[in-house]
């Protein structure tokens, strides 16, 4: 038998060893250019939205006033800023750890639920916050010095004390620089854009994952099952089909007023339909393949057969659908907001433009800067969707 | 001589690795003569036929040497002598269709679904023959048609390939490869993909052809039954090389290279037959010993049994789905298979055997009959009712790329059914366990972090087995398993699993459509056709004596080694 062993270990493949099927597809998916342009600006993103309050506050960082030192921006830090960071700090850590994937998952969702509800009972920065104070305390000379985030107004800092008139082009005073001018209320667009990238990321992800869990649930459902239940599941799809989604979001704003997060809900609510058929077409098909037959043979628990042989082989397809799900999910936003119905007084990109469209001028720097970010971010996607199905797909694969 | 190849090398670019396909083959093809080329998957046997017809890929083959003389006879009759890898493109295509014809392995692809079989076979002919007018052409297809004896071939030309079953659609491939009466047909596994029974009318065609129109046919197979009774001379090729050629009967015979002597023992007619004949005396001591077993007469314990076992399919037509027939894939079958014995479940294929194999493990449900396992009736049982049993009956599959989820890792896939059944008590010894049983099927166990796709197909079937075995089952229905290997891995995998038989008094239903492995493994069997079991019997009585007519036609079909 030993002989038998060699030569079996001999015929083994040479090419790429011990690399999961998950693994190869993300590294095909890097090697790609626009990929990694997409990647890229998606990771610059995700960086500002967390650091915004350092990047953009008009809370100086650190003041020393008679000798004492304290950090106004520190104390002014609200809870989601502080469980935005502690989530990021911990996404980096479980990156690097060893461990099972599904225990990084576990770990991920623990320290996010708890760093956020921890900082919502603790942290109580100042209800009123008098932007105005620090300048004025650093003009009567009260600061020995003072250390200020790089963009030193806060989106909301309406500078009335400075005389700001808004609508100032970017550059024009050099007593008072806003790289990106500043917008209609007098606060600097570019503050305006840091913490806008906030709800761009937060309403695409939050949406898509809703939309997701939904229908990579149903759909599996659908296809595992297929015969009554796919019948009244496909009927299912077809009523969520048919909801016009800008027209109800457009209905609630209407009667309950403009809330970031009953938009995340309903635009997930009513994009899961794409990802079922997705789901369920695949289920379709991977549930003749003999590998799932095999593991029914077996005896093997319903839950394992959907979620541990089905779901992984039929992911690939629902994530490149979700990469573009993104893209669109922040579309709606932006849309809603141009349309005068997202948020009031928040920043937020499509609002902005809505912002430059209302104004008597033409004011370049109010519709290029937040139409580049979403057409860069919205591009961004797309480029990312499209590199991975390429990557699973077998028929545009090199098969040389 | 017709066709002399020199010293060929194809060498292939797979990313920055260099195939080297072909390397230095040379052999010789006379006028009028059936040349076989032998090999086991990957031996190079195919990309010789491409490199000849030069249909590969340019970008990815190259030739660093070589040449492929070949007579080419003009239209006015003269014959020129041309190395058709120096040939610039216009001379090649002038050869291919015209002088060289090809006839691929799979005759569901090889027809494009949107022409007529006439429209295609007509344009190649005018394709090479410009001056033709339309209806001599058409005259000249139907005659084709005729030849490779398609009824009613007049109207039959006007039928789209869909229309066709596998076979006739071969004829036509034939027809369309032969309709410029070349001098050379390359033929490529023209039979791999046919059932047996057609395939043997299939190579009695080629056969005649070739007799009556005097064409050299270069033909490649992996299956020496076939070369018995097609070659008249014959090579056979390993990584690229030839190893051996020669006259049919002195290679058969006495075959000089120890590859080619190993190839011809791993046949399953030539695998010596180890396994004892007493074997199903053996007493078992793990059956549960329960009251109600039936005692058959004869002493027997039926471990598997069915009676009138039927799975019908509906048919379901019009807007409402009403059912206005069924396919009756399984009809009416009574089995009974005693404790440790081998059942072989024959057919061609569509005949409904893997249908059968899979509705005694509950994966397709029975529309009627009754299934008895250890005297318990299963029929129809609950996914959580039927758990129980799961663990004593198992399946190995055909196919061994898509038999093992590509996502899981060898130990988890075989991990996971055991911890399900509660075999091991930790995770340690369950690894222990699914370490020994890789032993057993001859793979290093540390495979056992690996994933799918590092293995050869024939290691996957072994982990295919291995997946059946861990739950230590006492049934196992083993579907094609061999079809899609080699010979020699083949003869491995067989040998395996006769030794786990005999170790653990397993009882198989061994589904296949090879007579050969049938005849070297099992003790039993059973000739199943269109859903119902024609004749069943022990394995030599049926194979030397067939009663019925069915069985009679397909043993009469199957190729065999003659020596």
């Amino acid at each position: 038998m030993s002989d038998v062993l060699a030569v079996n270990k001999n015929a083994t493949a040479p090419g790429p060893a011990r690399r999961s099927y998950s693994a190869q597809m993300l590294r095909e998916v890097y090697l790609k250019f626009g990929a990694r342009i997409g990647l890229a600006w998606i990771g610059v993103l995700v960086l500002v939205a967390v650091f915004a309050p350092f990047l953009a506050n008009s809370h100086p960082l650190l003041v020393s006033e008679g000798g004492t030192r304290h950090s106004p921006l520190l104390r002014a830090l609200t809870a989601a800023d502080v469980s935005l960071l502690v989530i990021l700090a911990a996404v980096l850590v479980l990156s690097f750890l060893r461990v099972a994937f599904r225990y990084k998952v576990l770990a991920f969702t623990v320290i996010a639920l708890t760093s956020s509800l921890a900082s919502y009972f603790l942290i109580s920065p100042p209800q009123l916050t008098i932007y105005e104070q620090y300048r004025e305390a650093e003009t009567a000379g009260r600061y020995d010095w003072i250390v200020r985030t790089p963009i030193a107004y806060s989106p909301k800092d309406y500078q009335r004390d400075a005389g700001e008139t808004g609508l100032q082009a970017p550059l024009s005073d050099p007593a008072r620089p806003h790289l990106m001018g500043t917008d209609e209320n007098g606060a600097d667009v570019l503050s305006r854009m840091i913490h806008a990238s906030r709800i761009a990321l937060g309403i695409g992800f939050v949406a898509t994952g809703i939309a997701l869990v939904i229908g990579v649930f149903i759909g599996g459902l659908m296809g595992y099952f297929s015969g009554v239940v796919d019948m009244i599941g496909m009927r299912l799809v077809e009523t969520f089909e048919a909801v016009p989604t800008l027209f109800l979001l457009l209905t609630f704003v209407a009667f309950f007023g403009a809330n970031l997060y009953m938009m995340m809900v309903i635009i997930g609510l009513t994009g899961w339909t794409g990802y079922t058929r997705f789901v369920r077409a695949e289920f379709l098909k991977l549930r003749q393949q003999e590998f799932v037959q095999a593991a029914v043979a077996c005896g093997l628990p319903l839950r394992s057969i959907l979620f541990r042989h089905m779901l992984p082989n039929g992911i690939a397809p629902i994530l490149v659908g979700a990469s573009f799900g993104v893209a669109s999910a922040i579309l709606a936003e932006a849309t809603l907001s141009f349309l005068g119905l997202g948020l009031v007084d928040d920043p937020s990109w499509g609002q902005m433009l809505n912002q430059a469209v209302q104004a008597a001028t033409f004011n370049w720097w109010m519709a290029a800067f937040p139409g580049g970010a979403i057409f860069l971010t919205v591009f961004a996607y797309n480029l990312i969707g499209e590199a991975m199905r390429d990557a699973i797909d077998p028929y545009l694969k090199k098969t040389a | 001589m017709l066709l002399q190849v020199d010293n060929l090398k194809t060498y292939l670019r797979a990313g920055d690795r260099i195939v080297k396909a072909v390397d230095d083959v040379s052999f010789t093809l006379e006028r009028g003569e059936m040349f076989c080329l032998v090999g086991e998957s990957g031996s190079g046997k195919s990309i010789s036929a491409l490199s000849i017809i030069q249909l590969l890929p340019r970008d990815i083959a190259t030739h660093p040497g070589g040449k492929v003389w070949f007579d080419h006879r003009r239209v006015d009759g003269s014959i020129e002598r041309v190395d058709m890898l120096a040939l610039p493109e216009e001379g090649k295509r002038a050869i291919r269709g015209a002088r060289i014809g090809m006839i691929f392995q799979e005759p569901m692809t090889s027809l494009n679904p949107v022409f007529t079989i006439g429209e295609q076979i007509i344009e190649t002919l005018q394709l090479h023959h410009p001056e033709l007018p339309y209806s001599e052409a058409r005259a000249r297809a139907v005659a084709a048609l005729e030849q490779v004896q398609i009824p009613n071939s007049a109207e039959r030309i006007d039928d789209y390939p869909h229309r066709l079953s596998g076979g006739q659609r071969q004829r036509v491939m034939i027809a369309m490869a032969m309709i410029c009466e070349p001098d050379l047909l390359i033929a490529d596994e023209p039979t791999t993909a046919l059932d047996v029974t057609v395939q043997a009318e299939i190579l009695r065609l080629m056969k005649d052809l070739q007799q009556r129109k005097g064409t050299s046919i270069l033909f490649i197979t992996h299956d020496f039954g076939v070369v018995s009774e097609m070659a008249d001379r014959l090579a056979v090729m390993r990584q690229g090389k030839i190893v051996e050629s020669g006259k049919l009967r002195d290679v058969l015979n006495a075959p000089q290279h120890d590859y080619t002597r190993q190839l011809l023992a791993a046949l399953p007619a030539n695998l010596a037959r180890t396994r004892p004949t007493a074997r199903r005396s053996t007493p078992f001591n793990a059956v549960p010993a329960t009251a109600e077993t039936p005692v058959k007469p004869n002493g027997e314990q039926a471990l598997v049994e069915l009676r009138g076992l039927q799975v019908y399919f509906p048919i379901k037509k019009g807007v409402f789905k009403h059912t206005v027939g069924h396919v009756k894939a399984v009809d009416q079958v009574d089995m009974r298979i005693p404790q440790g014995q081998i059942l072989a479940l024959v057919g061609e294929s569509g005949c409904g055997k893997t249908t059968l194999g899979r509705a005694i493990l509950g994966l397709i449900g029975a529309t009627g009959g009754e299934i008895r396992f250890a005297g318990d009736d299963i029929t129809g049982l609950g996914r959580k009712a039927m758990r129980p049993y799961r663990r004593h009956m198992q399946i190995i599959f055909q196919d061994p790329v898509s038999s093992l989820n590509p996502r899981l890792t060898v130990a988890n896939t075989l991990i996971e059914p055991m911890a399900v059944h509660g075999i091991g008590a930790s995770k340690d010894e369950r690894m222990e366990i699914a370490r020994q049983i890789l032993v057993r099927v001859q793979l290093d166990p540390e495979y056992l972090w690996r994933y799918p796709h590092e293995f050869s197909g024939g290691q996957r079937q072994r982990i295919g087995i291995a997946r059946a075995l861990v739950l230590n089952p006492r049934f196992i229905v083993c579907d094609e398993i061999t079809s899609a290997l080699d010979v020699s891995v083949q003869a491995e995998i067989l040998q395996i699993l006769l030794d786990l038989c005999r170790e653990r008094s397993l009882t198989l239903l061994f589904i296949t459509h090879n007579i050969g492995v049938v005849e070297y493994l099992a003790d039993e069997m059973a000739v199943m056709h269109d859903g119902k079991i024609v004749e069943r019997g022990p394995t030599e009585q049926v194979s030397r004596n067939p009663q019925h007519a069915y069985t009679q036609k397909l043993l009469a079909a199957v190729p065999r080694v003659k020596f």
